[in-house]
């Protein structure tokens, strides 16, 4: 026969045991990381017809060189997603679909550069991307394109396969957890000149 | 019950510590747009064009050189294109310099030759004239006959400055103001390069035309607008005529951002 503290503190043991246990089960991966992740800053200067005409390309631009690892003891469900997201710093007023302006030239008449004037293309060796090497674009700040999409099933890696997104790393499977982005824009001539800005933002996470 | 409670925070320690959030890392690419304005006038023309009066049809029907400049046009942003007649102001800004003359010093005999009395026609008619209020918009019409007298063709001048004409002036691309729809009063950005067909708005076939007339008093000569005519005789009186000798000038072609 128990007495009526026995019981608390038992209750309270299966309880935070409980806990322990949901606890442990949000986090299935031991590391998730992108190498190196220090910001990139690319300039794009348009100052000859060639250019605004043909358009100005920055192959690898950056490079997203993916390490997740599963925790010491393995987790099964350890999967990771990589997406990127656009933003205008529309807190310095910039509408919604257009680059930020950081300095203009000229009369300032016409339309300063839409967002979706700027192109993105993402590839590896295994395009485990969706988009690979296709040049896509946004349309509006806080867009958001998956590279590899968020809760997908678990593909493990090594076997070169569209979306693999379980543990490894670019160091033991390259073609796989290493992604290079490159840039495209072709202005054309209906927008205003000056200097603009965008940040892509790239996120990896892993899946829940 | 004392170590039950010991372990109970005990594994509460442990397993807040073992609690992990997401995992999640971050990185920014930031593309930065220089877009230069890069606006570029081709020009093709000889150094010198030379009109020689020694003939008495010549100064009938004037003489006139086609084709003898052509302008392409190449612009990120949206222009207007316009020619302005300029001297080096020796008999005033907007006179033709004279150089020399022949004969006697007649006071009938006229040594201010308006720059306006230079005509010219261009082949490619301006598109982007909606907004314009003035009679003659362009230098698109045919010259007009030497019985006929008109400031159609008439080279734009505004006291030997190079001052973009008003909307009741002449352009030879776009006109004056902002309305910031196409065609009313600026050219597209664009390329002569990247057009196709015999007919373009970055490309323009310019023909200059002097018409003295007998008496040579210049019958087309006319201001600005093209509502006042500048010939000899209006200007100076009846008997006036120009004064033999060798003049002159020189037409300024201008492509600017619209404005």
């Amino acid at each position: 026969m128990h007495t009526t503290p026995q019981v608390k503190s038992l209750f309270t043991l299966a309880v935070t045991m409980l806990m322990f246990v949901v606890a442990q089960a949000q986090v299935h991966c031991g590391l998730v990381q992108m190498e190196p992740n220090s910001s990139v800053n690319a300039m794009m200067t348009f100052d000859d017809f060639t250019k605004y005409n043909g358009g100005y390309i920055i192959n690898g631009v950056a490079r997203i060189k993916v390490r997740v690892e599963d925790k010491a003891v393995i987790d099964p469900l350890c999967s990771w997603n990589l997406i990127m997201t656009i933003d205008n710093n529309p807190a310095a007023g910039t509408p919604g679909n257009e680059w930020e302006e950081l300095n203009q030239y000229g009369s300032g008449l016409g339309q300063n550069p839409t967002i979706d004037a700027l192109e993105i293309r993402v590839r590896n060796s295994c395009s485990t991307s969706p988009i690979d090497g296709l040049f896509i674009n946004f349309t509006n700040n806080m867009d958001v394109i998956d590279i590899i999409a968020p809760m997908l099933p678990v593909t493990p890696a090594g076997s070169c396969s569209v979306n693999t997104n379980g543990p490894g790393s670019y160091m033991t499977n390259y073609d796989e957890f290493n992604f290079t982005i490159d840039v495209r824009v072709r202005p054309g001539f209906d927008f205003n000149p000056g200097i603009f800005q965008l940040n892509i933002k790239f996120r990896l996470e892993e899946n829940l | 019950m004392k170590r039950v409670g010991l372990l109970t925070a005990a594994m509460m320690i442990a397993g807040m510590t073992t609690v992990n959030a997401q995992l999640i890392d971050e990185k920014d690419v930031t593309v930065t747009l220089d877009l230069q304005p890069v606006l570029q006038l081709d020009m093709s023309t000889p150094d010198q064009i030379e009109f020689v009066f020694d003939d008495i049809d010549e100064y009938y029907a004037g003489i006139t050189h086609y084709g003898a400049t052509v302008l392409k046009v190449s612009s990120t942003v949206s222009w207007d294109l316009y020619a302005v007649g300029r001297s080096t102001g020796t008999n005033g800004p907007e006179f033709w310099d004279q150089q020399i003359d022949y004969g006697n010093s007649n006071p009938n005999a006229q040594p201010n030759l308006p720059l306006s009395l230079l005509e010219l026609r261009q082949a490619q008619a301006n598109n982007g004239d909606g907004a314009a209020a003035g009679a003659f918009t362009d230098y698109s019409a045919a010259f007009s006959p030497s019985s006929v007298p008109s400031a159609q063709n008439s080279l734009y001048v505004n006291g030997g400055t190079n001052t973009a004409p008003s909307t009741n002036d002449k352009y030879i691309a776009g006109h004056a103001g902002t309305s910031g729809t196409a065609g009313q009063d600026f050219m597209e950005g664009g390329s002569y390069m990247n057009q196709n067909g015999i007919n373009s708005n970055y490309y323009y076939v310019i023909d200059y035309r002097i018409l003295p007339g007998l008496p040579a008093i210049f019958p087309m000569a006319a201001d600005a607008d093209g509502a006042t005519m500048e010939d000899l005789v209006t200007v100076n009186g009846a008997g006036a005529y120009a004064e033999p000798g060798v003049y002159t000038m020189y037409v300024q072609y201008i492509l600017l951002e619209d404005q």
